[in-house]
């Protein structure tokens, strides 16, 4: 088949032309094109017979193909990377919900967990959204640092003896996550690509955080105080050591911007680390400043979780949910992770 | 292989409505090597031998020399010829063609070139024309030129020379240089930026020599014989214009070639380990809060292959100290051709008696100078106007400001300098 407008050869089921733009329309001639599913934002369409060649994504927009960049060659609107909603739920007591929210366009905060046998990771990457390719950046950091915790060695020691090891752990994570960051790439760009990093460690009922910028961990247990575990390396919380009220200091239009991050050009990445021991059973929390944005405060946040569907994943896409009904000005990602039931 | 790099400077965020995107691409090449490498090189020297060079004698004696200079940088195995610019051209050497460079071509040609002598007229189309049939000659593809002027081209008529510079243009590269006070700067810039090339004045002629021995040097190390601007711009959207802005400005946006309905090629010739700034402008259709979108992708490609893209975007967003920021490198190289433009402006006025214009422009030109940096432009400028107040733009014409200063002025006008460290 070849383009009405300037006669090159074009697939028969695209519905621009890849060369000048033109819309296609379907010739007699053509097979009919396969009807697509739009609420997927990427459509994967062999370009050519060949069964070899990889199919080339088609812009959700126009239905122009998409670039080698990611970028549509026809109307420049940015492909999906197929992370609009996901959900992860390795063990029955650990969920994770990460969602695009209602304003961003991309989703560019990531996850990864793991669980088995009372132990639990959670890792939450937010990628900054005024930096290149910050998304892979989030993504490639998550992972790179849960597999580091899964692969971890786990001692049968003290629960000193764990909180000790799981901190050095979740450092040498957090150099992981930043060396993976790093390579997302350009790095070139005048501004590379960068995220934050938190991960949560549930040993038992030791636990253990580490964080860089300002995705956060909370404990929140049924009984006792909640507790948010991390402290942000964000102006806001600079000017709430300052002796600045939290809720003002949060509302400061300045309050999102990050002091610490992962990447090329990151200040410094010591993660800052926490541990509690868990008194009793709760829930614990690791998510990005989509879901905190809306509920700062831990009690508050542990009364919000108490109204939700108690199945964790269920809960974990409730909160999103609620954020996104509270505007879902940003990415939103929330992990949740059942600790301390006796079974 | 040579490195290629693009760095795209902008402010992507726009706010609600807004529909213009500036950008500053820094290509970068690296590794290059040297002329010829792909292909084989040519370079075509064309001295002014007009009976004016005669007088004073030291413009013919000075051209010898340079013509010297710039033979004995030639590399070996390099295409050659010298060509005199009488009434018509002439070979100086050889006799038809092209020769390589070696040794022994290299001395011959400089015999030759130590006994040109002033006669005839300055018919600049004719050189141009002859200087071609002898790069035909040659199996190279990356051809280059220098030309030497003193005088205006009054040998042929305008539209001779325009058909002629027309039938070379993207068939060589041309630098041009003007010696004396009695050339048409605006003519030889004219013939240098179709041609892809520089142009100069030489206002000593004791500075020749140096000047034509730097350009070969200069040509000598481009190893990458032609490269090609390529821009895309989404469906719908409106290429405002495409400039190169540093090391000189240049509107490339007449010159383009329409690859496909979204995407334009530029010429931008031969390449050494250089970098040069394009400033890229795109209209499109204004998107609600939070979307984005790609205005640009900027592309250098060398024999078919793209080597390099920068991406341009678009993102609508209601935060304002995201949307106010202007971006350091589009305001200094917008300033810089508004620098370019007013000088030349100013300058025209100046030479067609319109006193206030000129006073006014040339202030402007003080004013965006002194704004932006550029030293060279404030020191060019303070010897045709009296700057009284660089802040606003306040002169006064120099009432014995020499010829000379003033087409030094107007040749360099189009020379930008970089983005200052912030």
């Amino acid at each position: 088949m070849t383009c009405p407008g300037c006669g090159a050869a074009v697939a028969a089921d695209f519905a621009f032309c890849e060369n000048c733009g033109a819309t296609l329309t379907p010739s007699e001639a053509s097979a009919p094109a396969p009807a697509r599913d739009l609420s997927a934002r990427t459509h994967m369409i062999s370009l050519h017979a060949e069964p070899d060649t990889p199919p080339v994504p088609l812009c959700a927009e126009c239905g122009g193909a998409v670039g080698d960049d990611g970028w549509c060659t026809v109307c420049g609107v940015r492909a999906s990377n197929g992370r609009e909603h996901v959900t992860e739920q390795p063990a029955p007591t650990v969920a994770a919900v990460s969602d695009r929210g209602r304003i961003h366009r991309r989703n560019e905060d990531a996850f990864a967990v793991a669980a088995h046998g009372g132990w639990t990771a959670l890792v939450v990457c937010d990628g900054v959204t005024t930096a290149a390719n910050s998304d892979a950046a989030a993504y490639a950091a998550a992972r790179a640092a849960r597999d580091l915790l899964a692969a971890a060695e786990r001692p049968n020691g003290s629960s000193d003896e764990r909180l000790q090891h799981w901190s050095l752990q979740a450092k040498a994570a957090a150099l992981a996550a930043d060396e993976a960051a790093a390579a997302a790439g350009p790095n070139d760009d005048p501004s590379p690509p960068s995220c934050t990093f938190v991960a949560a460690i549930a040993d038992g009922a030791a636990i253990v955080t580490a964080n860089v910028g300002d995705s956060r961990a909370y404990w929140l247990p049924d009984d006792g105080s909640a507790e948010q575990l991390t402290v942000d390396d964000s102006w806001a919380t600079e000017q709430i050591k300052a002796g600045v009220p939290r809720h003002v200091a949060e509302a400061d239009p300045k309050a999102h911007a990050i002091t610490r991050w992962l990447g090329i050009d990151s200040p410094g990445v010591d993660a800052t680390t926490a541990t509690t021991i868990a008194t009793g059973p709760g829930w614990l929390l690791v998510c990005s400043d989509g879901l905190w944005n809306y509920c700062s405060d831990a009690a508050t946040l542990r009364s919000l979780l108490d109204k939700q569907p108690s199945e964790p994943l269920a809960r974990a896409e409730a909160l999103v949910e609620w954020a996104n009904q509270q505007g879902g000005r940003d990415n939103i990602t929330v992990t949740i992770a059942r600790i301390g039931d006796s079974s | 292989m040579a490195d290629w790099t693009a760095q795209v400077f902008q402010n992507e965020y726009l706010p609600e409505g807004a529909t213009d995107i500036h950008a500053i691409v820094t290509v970068t090449s690296h590794g290059t090597g040297h002329a010829g490498e792909s292909g084989g090189a040519a370079e075509a020297i064309i001295i002014d031998c007009s009976g004016s060079m005669g007088a004073p004698q030291s413009k013919i004696i000075a051209a010898r020399q340079a013509a010297a200079a710039a033979i004995d940088e030639i590399a070996d195995e390099t295409w050659f010829a010298v060509i005199a610019g009488v009434g018509l051209a002439q070979p100086v050497y050889p006799a038809s063609g092209m020769v390589q460079a070696d040794g022994r071509t290299r001395a011959v040609a400089k015999d030759a070139v130590s006994r040109l002598t002033p006669q005839g007229g300055t018919a600049i189309g004719q050189w141009l024309l002859t200087a071609y049939e002898h790069f035909q000659a040659a199996p190279a593809t990356q051809r280059h030129a220098i030309l030497l002027t003193d005088g205006k081209n009054e040998g042929e008529t305008a539209k001779r020379l325009r058909t002629a510079v027309e039938t070379v243009t993207g068939e060589f590269q041309c630098d041009c240089r003007g010696v004396g006070a009695d050339w048409d700067v605006g003519e030889l810039r004219g013939i240098a930026s179709a041609l892809l090339g520089t142009v100069d004045l030489i206002a000593d002629p004791r500075d020749m020599a140096a000047d034509f021995q730097a350009m070969m040097q200069t040509a000598m190390g481009r190893g990458v014989a032609d490269a090609k601007l390529k821009v895309w711009a989404p469906q719908g959207a409106e290429l405002l214009f495409v400039r190169q802005v540093a090391p000189t400005i240049e509107d490339l946006t007449d010159r383009r070639v329409n690859v496909t309905p979204l995407i334009t090629e530029y010429p931008t010739g031969a390449w050494g380990d250089e970098s040069r700034d394009y400033h890229v402008a795109v209209r499109v259709q204004a998107k609600p809060i939070g979307a984005e979108q790609l205005v640009a992708r900027v592309q250098i490609e060398v024999a078919g292959q793209v080597v390099t893209q920068a991406l341009v975007k678009a993102l609508w967003s209601d935060q304002t100290e995201l949307t106010t920021r202007i971006n350091p490198a589009v305001a200094h190289y917008t300033g810089q051709a508004e620098l370019a433009e007013v000088i030349q402006e100013g300058l025209a006025a100046k030479a067609a008696g319109d006193t206030d214009t000129a006073t006014f422009k040339l202030g402007r030109a003080a004013q965006l100078a002194a704004e932006t940096g550029n030293e060279e432009a404030t020191q060019r400028l303070a010897k045709v106007v009296d700057i009284e107040d660089a802040g606003t733009g306040t002169v006064r014409l120099k009432r014995d400001a020499s010829k000379l200063d003033e087409m030094a002025l107007d040749t360099s006008s189009t020379k930008t300098s970089r983005v200052r460290p912030s």
